[in-house]
C-alpha cells in the first residue's frame, strides 16, 4: 500500500517537474544555445551564467533579495494579524451588520485589479504613502488593514470548523470574547495562519505589477522587477542570466515553503490546547 | 506636499468621493528654476531599455552634472514591458517624471493629451538646437504642429539575412532593390537549397507593411484617416499567401513565433528562417544571438519608400516644475560632443549629424559598423517620412497581427481578414 | 481543557440549522465584534472602498488616463451599451474565458485534492514531495515560465518529442489559435499548489479522535474518506471552489505569459481581464475598461450568490451554525 502511493506520488511528479527541470537545465546553457537546443540538458555546459547574473546589473542580485525579503516579511506580519481579527469577528461574534459586510468582502474579491491600478495610486499618493525613502509602504500598509480578502475569507473558513463547544466551554470558564479569541481560536488556527502565511510570501514575492508601478530607483527593486531587467524585447537580453537568476529566485521561497509547512504536518489536536 | 496628514487623508476621501483628484492640476505656469541658477534642482528621468543603456545614459547625465553641479537626477530605468503602464499610471496621478523616453506607437497618445511639453518655443529661441538634425529626422517629432519631443536617434527599415547558410547552400544573397516578386521567388529557391525557410512571413508585420504601402505611393495614414483601402490589405495579404503555398516561409504557427518583437524570438536568430524583417539598429544585437555570419539590406522594392524614422524621443512632462532644465538637459544629450561619444548608437544613429561621424569613425563593433554603414547607405535614398502615427497606432499593429495571422492559420480569406482589419482600425483612430 | 469531541460528524450535520443563534449577540459582544472587525474597516474605508468606486464612477466617463481630469466627460451608459451591442471581441473574451474557467478549475481542484490526500499522511520526505508539488506555483507569471511554456510547446518543443516517442507529430501548440487555450489550461492545471496547501492544512484540521473512533466502528477507508473526511473538509472545499472559480474567471497571468499580451493568436486566449488591461492600458480607454470590470464583478458575484446558497446544502460547519 505505502509502496504504490509512493510510486503514485513519484511518477506525478516526473511530469510535473520536467518543466522546472528543463529550466534548471537551460540555465546552464549559453546565449545562443538557449535559442537553438530546445532539449533539457545542455551541450555546452555554462555556469557561467550565476556569476554573470548575480552581478549583471549595477546593484548585485543579493540586494533585490534582501529587497523581497523584507517586503514579504512585512506582508506575511501585517496579513497574520489583520486578517485573523478580521476572521475572528465574521466567525464567532455576533453583531449587527455583519452579514452585510461580509458580503462587502466577499465583493471586494471580484473586481479585476487592473482598473484599479491608477485610482489606487491616486490614494496612496494622497495618503502620502509613494516615493521617498522607503517606497515599499504603499505595498506594505494595506496589508495590515487587512485588505486582502482571499485571506479573511480563508481563516473564516477554518474557524469555521472549530467546534463551538470549545468557545463555549471557554466561557463558562469565564473567559470574554478576547480570551476565547487567544486561548481557542488562536491556537487552534494555525493550520489557517501558516497557509496565510505562505501564501503571503510567496504571492508577495512573486508580484510584479504593483511593485514595479511604486518602486523607482534600481537599489530599491525587488527580485521579480529585477528579473525583468534582463529582458528588454527590442534591445539586449540576457536570457541565460535571467534562467540562473529564476532559478536563484525559486530558492528561498521554495526553503520557506518547506520550512512552514511542516507546521501541518503536526497535527493540531496534540499541541496548543494545554491552557 | 505639504500639509498634515490628517489634512491629506482629509483630502483624499473627499476627493475620490468627488472624483477630483488634486492629483489633476498639470498647469503650464508656476516658478520654473532657470537653466544658470545655482539652486539644487533633481530632475527625474525615466526611460526603457537593457543595462548597457543605463549605464550609458548615467554616463551622459554625470557629465552634465558636472558641468552643472547643482542639477542632479533620479533616473529610473526598466525594460520595455510596462513601462508605459507605468507611466501612464504616474501621469494620472501627476507624479509623470521632468523628462522621459518615448517612441513613436506612443507619442501621439501623449502629445495630443498634452501630456508632453511643447518645444517649439525653445527650438525657435534657440534653447534647444536641432540646427544639426536631418529635417525629416526632428520633423517626426511634430504632433498637430507641437515638437512634442526630440528624436534620439534615426533608424530604419532593414531585411537580416543568414549570411553563412546561404553561403553554404550555393544561394546567392538578397540584392538591394530587388522586387517583392523577385524576393519572393528568391526565398522558393534559396528554401529548397538550405533545408531552411527562405523568409519570415512578414504580413503581420506593421513596418514592412508601411514600407510597401508606400511604394504604392499609399501610407499608413493620411492626415486623421488611414492612407490605404481594404483592396491595398487584401493585396498584402494575397502576396504572402502566394509566398506560403509557393514554401517560401515556414508554416504558420512558426511564422507567429516571429512575430514576436523580441529580438530573440527572430526566425534568423533561431535558426528557422533565412530572413527576417527587423530595425537596422538591431543588427548587433541580433548578431550576438547566433553563430552565424548576419547580413542587412533595405526592404525590397524601391528603397526610397524608406524613411529616417526616429527610434526613440525623449519628452518633457508639461506639469514639470522645471521645465528649462528639462530642456536644457536634453539639448546637451542631443549636442554635446562628449556626451554623444558616450550614448553611441545605443538608441539609433545619433541625430546630430556632426556627432554622427564622430561616432561612426570611432565604432569598432563589427555589427555595429555594418549596421552604420548601411543606415548611410540608405540615408542617401530616403524619401521624406511619413507623418507620426496617429492615436490608436498600437491597436493598428496588434489588428494588423491579428488580421494576418487569422489568414495564415486559415481562418479567415484574405478579403474577410483585410475587411474585418480596416474596420477596427477605423474605429480606434476616430476615438 | 481539553478537546473532547469525540462526537460522530455525521450527528453534527444531522443538526438542524442552528438559526436560534443568529442575532440573539450580546451588546458586549456587538462591541467585541467592531473591535476586532476595526482594521479591515478602516482598509476598507481608507485603501478598498475609494478606488472601488472612483473606478465605478469612471464606468461612466470617457477616462483615458492620460489627459487631465477637466477633460473628463461623462457619458452616462454608452460604454455599458457599447459592450452589448457594438463589441464582438467582448462576447468573443466571455466565451474564451467561461471556456476556461469552466474546464480548468474543476481540474485543477480535483488535481490539488487528489495530491493532497496522497500527501496528507506523515511519511518519509513528505515535505520535501509537498515542496515539489508546489514548485510550479511558485513560479507565478515570471517571465521565466513564459519562455519555458512556449518553448515546451512549440513546434519543435520538448512536448511534441515526447509525442515523437509513439510516432505522433505534434503541432505548434502554444501558436495555434485551435490548440493555445489548451496549453493554457494546462498551464493553469500545473500550479494546483495554491488549492493543495489549503486543502492539506483543512485536512490535518480534522480531528484524528473521528477515525479512531470510526474504525473501532469497523469503518473501512472509503466508507471514512466519505462520511468523515469528505464532510469535514467541505468548508474548505467551498473556499477552494469559490475562490477557484473567481481565479479562474479572472484568469490573467498565463494568458499575459503565453500570449506576450496580445490575447493571440487570432484572439484565442484572450481572456476577458485581458481584453479589460488591453482596453486600459494599450488604448487608453479606461472608462470603457472600468465598465468591463464592474460588469464583470456583477457577473461572477452573482455566481458567487449561486455558490454560496448551494453550499448551504453541501457544506457543513462545525460550529454549528449553518448560515
Amino acid at each position: 500500500m505505502k509502496a504504490i502511493r509512493l510510486v503514485v506520488i513519484l511518477a506525478i511528479m516526473a511530469v510535473i517537474l520536467y518543466p522546472l527541470v528543463w529550466m534548471l537545465g537551460t540555465s546552464f546553457k549559453g546565449q545562443q544555445e538557449i535559442l537553438s537546443n530546445a532539449g533539457v540538458f545542455p551541450e555546452d555546459f555554462s555556469p557561467g551564467n550565476y556569476p554573470e547574473g548575480w552581478n549583471h546589473l549595477d546593484v548585485n542580485f543579493g540586494r533585490f533579495f534582501l529587497n523581497s525579503t523584507l517586503v514579504a516579511v512585512a506582508v506575511v506580519i501585517g496579513n497574520a494579524v489583520s486578517c485573523l481579527l478580521a476572521a475572528y469577528a465574521f466567525a464567532r461574534l455576533r453583531f449587527r451588520g455583519r452579514g452585510m459586510w461580509f458580503a462587502v468582502m466577499i465583493g471586494t474579491l471580484l473586481l479585476p485589479g487592473h482598473v484599479l491600478i491608477v485610482p489606487q495610486f491616486i490614494v496612496f499618493r494622497e495618503l502620502g504613502l509613494v516615493g521617498g525613502e522607503f517606497p515599499y509602504l504603499p505595498l506594505i500598509v494595506p496589508h495590515f488593514l487587512a485588505t486582502e480578502a482571499f485571506f479573511v475569507f480563508l481563516m473564516v473558513q477554518f474557524m469555521r470548523g472549530i467546534p463551538r463547544e470549545l468557545d463555549e466551554a471557554a466561557k463558562i470558564d469565564g473567559c470574554s470574547s478576547f480570551g476565547v479569541f487567544r486561548n481557542v481560536i488562536l491556537p487552534l488556527s494555525r493550520p489557517a495562519l501558516v497557509t496565510t502565511a505562505i501564501f503571503s510570501f510567496i504571492w508577495t514575492w512573486n508580484d510584479f505589477f504593483r511593485q514595479l508601478v511604486y518602486v523607482s530607483d534600481l537599489e530599491k527593486y525587488t527580485v521579480p522587477v529585477a528579473l525583468r531587467l534582463f529582458i528588454d524585447s527590442q534591445g539586449q537580453s540576457a536570457v541565460g542570466p535571467m534562467f540562473a537568476m529564476s532559478v536563484l529566485s525559486l530558492l528561498p521561497v521554495f526553503l520557506f515553503f518547506v520550512a512552514f509547512q511542516r507546521m501541518l504536518v503536526e497535527g493540531i489536536n496534540t499541541s496548543g490546547l494545554k491552557g | 506636499m505639504s500639509g498634515t496628514s490628517r489634512r491629506r487623508l482629509l483630502s483624499a476621501a473627499v476627493a475620490a468621493a468627488l472624483l477630483v483628484p488634486l492629483a489633476a492640476c498639470g498647469d503650464d505656469g508656476g516658478e520654473s528654476p532657470s537653466v544658470d541658477s545655482t539652486k539644487p534642482v533633481e530632475l527625474s528621468i525615466f526611460w526603457w531599455g537593457g543595462d548597457a543603456r543605463a549605464k550609458l545614459t548615467e554616463d551622459a547625465l554625470a557629465l552634465y552634472t558636472k558641468k552643472h553641479p547643482n542639477v542632479t537626477f533620479k533616473k529610473t530605468w526598466q525594460a520595455n514591458q510596462g513601462y508605459f503602464e507605468k507611466l501612464a499610471t504616474l501621469t494620472a496621478g501627476n507624479e509623470a517624471p521632468d523628462i522621459f523616453q518615448i517612441d513613436d506607437n506612443y507619442l501621439t497618445e501623449y502629445a495630443s493629451r498634452n501630456v508632453t511639453l511643447d518645444l517649439s518655443p525653445y527650438q525657435k529661441s534657440g534653447k534647444l538646437d536641432t540646427t544639426k538634425f536631418p529635417e525629416s529626422l526632428w520633423k517626426y517629432g511634430v504632433v498637430e504642429e507641437k515638437l512634442a519631443a526630440v528624436a534620439f536617434g534615426e533608424n530604419t527599415q532593414g531585411l537580416v539575412y543568414n549570411k553563412t547558410k546561404l553561403e553554404a547552400a550555393g544561394q546567392p544573397l538578397p540584392t538591394q532593390g530587388m522586387s517583392w516578386e523577385d524576393f519572393i521567388s528568391w526565398a522558393e529557391k534559396a528554401s529548397t537549397a538550405a533545408k531552411v525557410p527562405g523568409t519570415q512571413d512578414p504580413s503581420a508585420d506593421y513596418k514592412a507593411f508601411w514600407v510597401w504601402l508606400r511604394q504604392q505611393n499609399k501610407d499608413l495614414y493620411k492626415g486623421k484617416e488611414l492612407g490605404f483601402a481594404t483592396e491595398d490589405v487584401v493585396k498584402w495579404f494575397e502576396l504572402w499567401k502566394g509566398a506560403r503555398d509557393r514554401k517560401a516561409t515556414p508554416t504558420a504557427d512558426v511564422i507567429r513565433e516571429g512575430n514576436a518583437t523580441d529580438i530573440t524570438k527572430q526566425l534568423v536568430v533561431t535558426g528557422k528562417a533565412l530572413t527576417s524583417w527587423v530595425w537596422v539598429n538591431q543588427l548587433p544585437e541580433l548578431q550576438k544571438n547566433t553563430k552565424d555570419q548576419l547580413g542587412v539590406m533595405s526592404y525590397p522594392g524601391d528603397p526610397k519608400a524608406q524613411w529616417a524614422r526616429a527610434s526613440m524621443y525623449f519628452s518633457v512632462y508639461r506639469g514639470s516644475d522645471k521645465k528649462d532644465v528639462a530642456v536644457d538637459v536634453i539639448n546637451f544629450l542631443a549636442n554635446d560632443p562628449e556626451a554623444g561619444k558616450v550614448l553611441g548608437t545605443d538608441r539609433g544613429l545619433p541625430s546630430n549629424l556632426d556627432i554622427r561621424s564622430a561616432v561612426a569613425a570611432s565604432v569598432t563593433d563589427p555589427a555595429m559598423k555594418t549596421s552604420i554603414e548601411i543606415e548611410n547607405t540608405l540615408g542617401k535614398t530616403f524619401g521624406p517620412s511619413p507623418q507620426v502615427p496617429l492615436k490608436g497606432h498600437s491597436t493598428l499593429r496588434s489588428e494588423l497581427i491579428k488580421a494576418a495571422e487569422s489568414v495564415q492559420a486559415g481562418k479567415a480569406s484574405p478579403q474577410q481578414a483585410a475587411e474585418a482589419f480596416v474596420a477596427a482600425v477605423k474605429t480606434a483612430i476616430s476615438k | 481543557m481539553a478537546l473532547t469531541t469525540t462526537e460522530r460528524p455525521t450527528r453534527h450535520l444531522a443538526r438542524p440549522p442552528a438559526k436560534r443563534r443568529a442575532g440573539r449577540g450580546t451588546r458586549r459582544e456587538g462591541v467585541a465584534g467592531y473591535l476586532f472587525l476595526s482594521p479591515w474597516l478602516l482598509g476598507l474605508m481608507a485603501i478598498t472602498a475609494a478606488p472601488m468606486l472612483m473606478s465605478l464612477v469612471l464606468s461612466f466617463t470617457n477616462y483615458d488616463i492620460l489627459s487631465e481630469w477637466s477633460e473628463l466627460k461623462f457619458i452616462g451608459f454608452d460604454n455599458y451599451q457599447r459592450m452589448f451591442t457594438e463589441d464582438p471581441t467582448f462576447w468573443h473574451s466571455v466565451q474564451v474565458t467561461v471556456l476556461y474557467a469552466v474546464v480548468a478549475t474543476p481540474l485543477k481542484l480535483a488535481a490539488a485534492l487528489g495530491v493532497a490526500l496522497l500527501l496528507s499522511r506523515n511519511m518519509f520526505g513528505v515535505g520535501l514531495f509537498r515542496g515539489l508539488f508546489y514548485l510550479p506555483s511558485l513560479l507565478g507569471g515570471s517571465v521565466a515560465l513564459g519562455i519555458v511554456w512556449f518553448t515546451m510547446f512549440n513546434r519543435d518543443g520538448s512536448f511534441n518529442s515526447f509525442l515523437g516517442l509513439f510516432g505522433i507529430e505534434g503541432e505548434g501548440w502554444v501558436n495555434n489559435p485551435d490548440y493555445a487555450l489548451s496549453t493554457l489550461i494546462l498551464l493553469a492545471v500545473w500550479q494546483f499548489g495554491a488549492p493543495m496547501v489549503i486543502f492539506l492544512a483543512g485536512l490535518k484540521q480534522v480531528p484524528q479522535e473521528l477515525y479512531e473512533a470510526a474504525a473501532v466502528d469497523g469503518a473501512g477507508a472509503i466508507r471514512r474518506f466519505f462520511s468523515i473526511t469528505l464532510p469535514m473538509l467541505s468548508p474548505v472545499i467551498f473556499f477552494n471552489l469559490v475562490l477557484e472559480t473567481i481565479h479562474g474567471f479572472q484568469g490573467f497571468t498565463s494568458a499575459f505569459v503565453i500570449s506576450g499580451g496580445t490575447g493571440g493568436p487570432v484572439d484565442s486566449t484572450l481572456m476577458y481581464t485581458l481584453y479589460l488591461y488591453i482596453k486600459g492600458f494599450t488604448d487608453y480607454e479606461m472608462g470603457y475598461a472600468s465598465a468591463l470590470a464592474w460588469v464583470f464583478l456583477a457577473a461572477v458575484g452573482l455566481l458567487t450568490v449561486v455558490l454560496f446558497t448551494t453550499g448551504r446544502f453541501w457544506v457543513h460547519y462545525a460550529d454549528g451554525d449553518d448560515r
